[in-house]
């Protein structure tokens, strides 16, 4: 049974390389490669890819042990989820769910309409060309399907920290984004190569890239999610380098839907936008190589292998030499001379553009640093996490003034004191209110001020935006999703800063019957107990909070012992309030009398995830509606 | 020199300026941000890091450790040619253990003594830091393939 499996799961993956190698053909000769059409091809590589992974599925399912990627990841005993999840928490099952995606966006773009025959067949070649790119990566050199030859009675077992709800779709969105970029990064090659970078271009590419950034930035928080509760440090963001590699796409992604933005409505900034959209991919390319690669000391290093890396980094090699030298023979070409105010929507953008590059040279240059000293030098360093706080917050404070004051401007010069004047309002409220927070949070930090001044500056103002009415006071038709995305923005950075401002942390070893004290709060250590379940046992400690002698919540923290692979793991308990969370999370008892509880008072959790919502859901939005069509003045 | 060439090349050298400083700022952060990693042998020979943060790897000696209250530890750790003793105040990560692979992050004090202030946690009983391991080959103390 495994055997036929073994060649049906195989042929699936050829099927798919014949079929993107005769896509590609298209842009070579149409006249040879006419057969099978666009759309029956892509219909092909999606059916294979999806068959294949449907296999996979199965086999983790069944848990069989024939095959190696089994073995190595998953173990008889686990919950149905985890070994569902645990087809993609491994190097290859990861790749093949990467590649589904990349055919997914292949055969969804291939089906839109009102595209130029022409245009379509370009970006769906070179869209090919990667799909053969990497399905001939997971054919040979890490093939999902490889069978062994020993009869394992079970399992090795999935990394515990791994076997969580939220890792069952944390990579499957991020994914999503990451690789929504390669259509982007098509359409950028397929733009370059017809010579027509327009408004028409941008209005095509726009969905593609807001659906691709709203995933990336979901999958970014759903990440620092986990890391919040899973890890039990007690953070959301850590600047660990995979974090780090994630973030630099995102921010190069977030200056290109912004620059489509500008190109679809103004015609201008052509080549600019072509460089972001290469820029963006490549650096997905870089997270994906990253994380996979095993150069980097994390706590993702668990899907890794050095070998491989060299071939994704070969590829970002590849992408980078061919794009670039395109770009450079026909950039002259797309580049049209259309003039933008100095004092306009278009300027202020740009600016923000050029504040976010600066922000992800920042980030590059301390993930890539440690890596460089430690090839070159053969010196092991880390870099604080003070260097990114320190270095990013000036420059945070100037893109939070043109974010607030960017979409007050027209698209031609506008009188910078009108404007002011105009929102002469908005700006005494926010200084009213950050005058009060600072004297009553004893708050004397300049840059802290003013990143406080400012988002709600951004806050206020975009939220009034949003909410428009004409003059017979119907709600009119406002760009909903800018508004949504800044104001969300702008909620996140303030919570940013007072969570790190406000954070409290207390340690003690307590004893069954101790009462301890964070803040106002009593906690009474009620009891601990042994925990069987099915792939772990644990200890679980009650902790019963007060406050005013008045019982409020139960605490449960717990150290989970797996031995699929042996394992110890903290699992915290987390109460969310509005305005802060209250963070439990006990350690391994020294001796037989006590255990280290570590307690945190976190503010604005609560609202810092609500701020990342409000922007993916501002994202999602700005992908779904039409806003403007092409040529509107 | 035609004044399109003079305004271009004024424009240049102006951005060329701002990046430089940009830049040169970065980095000047960075340096001030960069925590090294030490084994006791390197940290022995670079005695002049004394008083700066940087972390310290290697094996917990055997019977090293002892715990002043419930909250003070006291250890040393070894690459098996040298040993640095250590103080830590804190809670100890779950996985800690004498003749166990660890990294702590604190000062090197002038007495010789290294305070430290976080001891890194890691997850699987097995795993080895990647510096650990280096450390122990410098030493030639290191036993796996």
């Amino acid at each position: 049974m495994s055997l036929y499996i073994f060649y049906i799961s195989n042929f699936l993956l050829l099927l798919c390389l014949t079929a993107s190698l005769i896509q590609f053909g298209k842009i070579i000769n149409n006249k040879i490669f006419t057969r099978p059409g666009v759309i029956v091809l892509a219909y092909v590589q999606l059916i294979s890819i999806l068959l294949s992974f449907l296999i996979l599925i199965y086999l983790f399912l069944i848990s069989d042990f024939n095959f190696d990627l089994v073995y190595f990841n998953s173990h008889s005993e686990k919950p149905l989820i985890y070994k569902f999840s645990g087809v993609w928490g491994n190097h290859e099952g990861s790749m093949l769910l990467w590649i589904l995606i990349l055919v997914l966006f292949n055969f969804l773009f291939a089906l839109s309409r009102r595209i130029s025959e022409r245009f379509k067949e370009i970006t769906v070649a070179v869209q090919s060309i990667m799909i053969f790119g990497f399905v001939a990566f997971l054919f040979f050199l890490s093939n999902p399907f490889a069978l062994n030859q020993n009869n394992f009675f079970d399992g090795i077992g999935l990394n515990p920290i791994l076997q969580d709800p939220l890792l069952a779709i944390h990579p499957p969105v991020l994914y999503v984004g990451y690789v929504g970029f390669s259509l982007v990064f098509s359409l950028a090659i397929a733009g370059l190569i017809t010579k027509e970078v327009d408004q028409q271009w941008a209005s095509i590419v726009k969905p593609w890239v807001f659906s691709a950034w709203a995933f990336l930035t979901a999958g970014i928080a759903l990440g620092s999610f986990w890391a919040y509760y899973e890890l039990g440090w007690g953070g959301y963001w850590f600047w660990d380098p995979v974090e780090n590699a994630s973030l630099m796409p995102w921010i190069a992604a977030t200056a290109l839907i912004h620059c489509v933005l500008i190109l679809q409505k103004r015609n201008v900034m052509q080549s600019w936008t072509i460089i972001l959209a290469i820029l963006t991919f490549s650096l997905s390319l870089v997270g994906t190589f990253l994380v996979r690669s095993g150069i980097l000391n994390s706590v993702h290093t668990f899907a890794s292998d050095p070998g491989r890396g060299l071939f994704i980094l070969l590829f970002i090699f590849l992408i980078l030499v061919f794009s670039f030298s395109l770009f450079a023979y026909n950039s002259e070409k797309i580049n049209k001379i259309n003039s933008m105010g100095l004092v306009s929507r278009g300027t202020g953008i740009q600016v923000n553009n050029w504040l976010l590059i600066t922000i992800l040279t920042i980030v590059f240059l301390g993930t890539m640093y440690p890596l460089a000293t430690d090839l070159l030098l053969n010196k092991s360093l880390t870099v604080g996490p003070k260097y990114y706080s320190t270095t990013i917050a000036p420059i945070i404070i100037l893109f939070l003034f043109f974010m607030f004051i960017s979409p007050r401007l027209g698209w031609t010069d506008t009188k910078l004191y009108k404007i002011i004047i105009q929102l002469r309002y908005f700006i005494i409220t926010s200084l009213t209110i950050t005058l009060i927070i600072s004297l009553y949070f004893e708050l004397f930090n300049l840059t802290e001020i003013l990143i406080i001044f400012f988002s709600l500056l951004l806050v206020i103002s975009s939220m009034t935006a949003s909410i428009n009415f004409n003059k017979q006071n119907i709600l009119v038709r406002t760009n909903l999703g800018q508004n949504l995305a800044h104001a969300g923005f702008g909620i996140l950075m303030m919570a940013v800063v007072s969570n790190a401002v406000y954070s409290e942390e207390r340690i003690y070893n307590a004893k069954v019957g101790d009462n301890l004290q964070l803040q106002k709060y009593i906690f009474s250590f009620d009891k601990i107990e042994q925990v069987e379940e099915s792939n772990y046992n644990s200890l679980k400690a009650y902790f019963l909070m007060k406050k005013d002698g008045k019982l409020i919540d139960t605490f449960t923290p717990e150290i989970r012992f797996y031995s699929n692979p042996p394992t110890i793991t903290s699992e915290a308990s987390i109460l969310h309030k509005f305005f802060s969370d209250i963070y439990l999370v006990m350690n391994v008892p020294q001796d037989q009398q006590s255990i280290s509880v570590r307690m945190h008072i976190k503010p604005f959790m609560t609202i810092l995830w609500l701020g990342t919502l409000m922007i993916i859901i501002g994202g999602i939005i700005s992908a779904s509606i039409r806003i403007g069509r092409v040529g509107e003045k | 020199m035609s004044s399109l060439v003079k305004s271009r090349l004024i424009k240049f050298l102006l951005s060329l300026i701002i990046v430089s400083i940009a830049v040169l700022i970065i980095i000047f952060n960075l340096r001030d941000n960069i925590i090294y990693f030490y084994g006791p042998t390197d940290l022995l020979k670079n005695s002049d890091k004394q008083g700066q943060i940087m972390r310290l790897g290697g094996l917990v000696s055997v019977d090293s450790f002892q715990n002043e209250t419930d909250s003070i530890f006291y250890f040393s750790i070894t690459d098996g040619e040298n040993e640095i003793d250590v103080k830590y105040e804190g809670i100890l990560p779950n996985l800690f253990a004498e003749d166990k692979g660890v990294v702590v992050e604190g000062v090197y004090m002038n007495d010789g003594r290294f305070i430290a202030n976080k001891v890194l946690a890691k997850h699987d009983e097995n795993y080895m830091p990647p510096e650990v391991i280096e450390t122990l080959k410098k030493s030639g103390k290191w036993q796996g393939e």
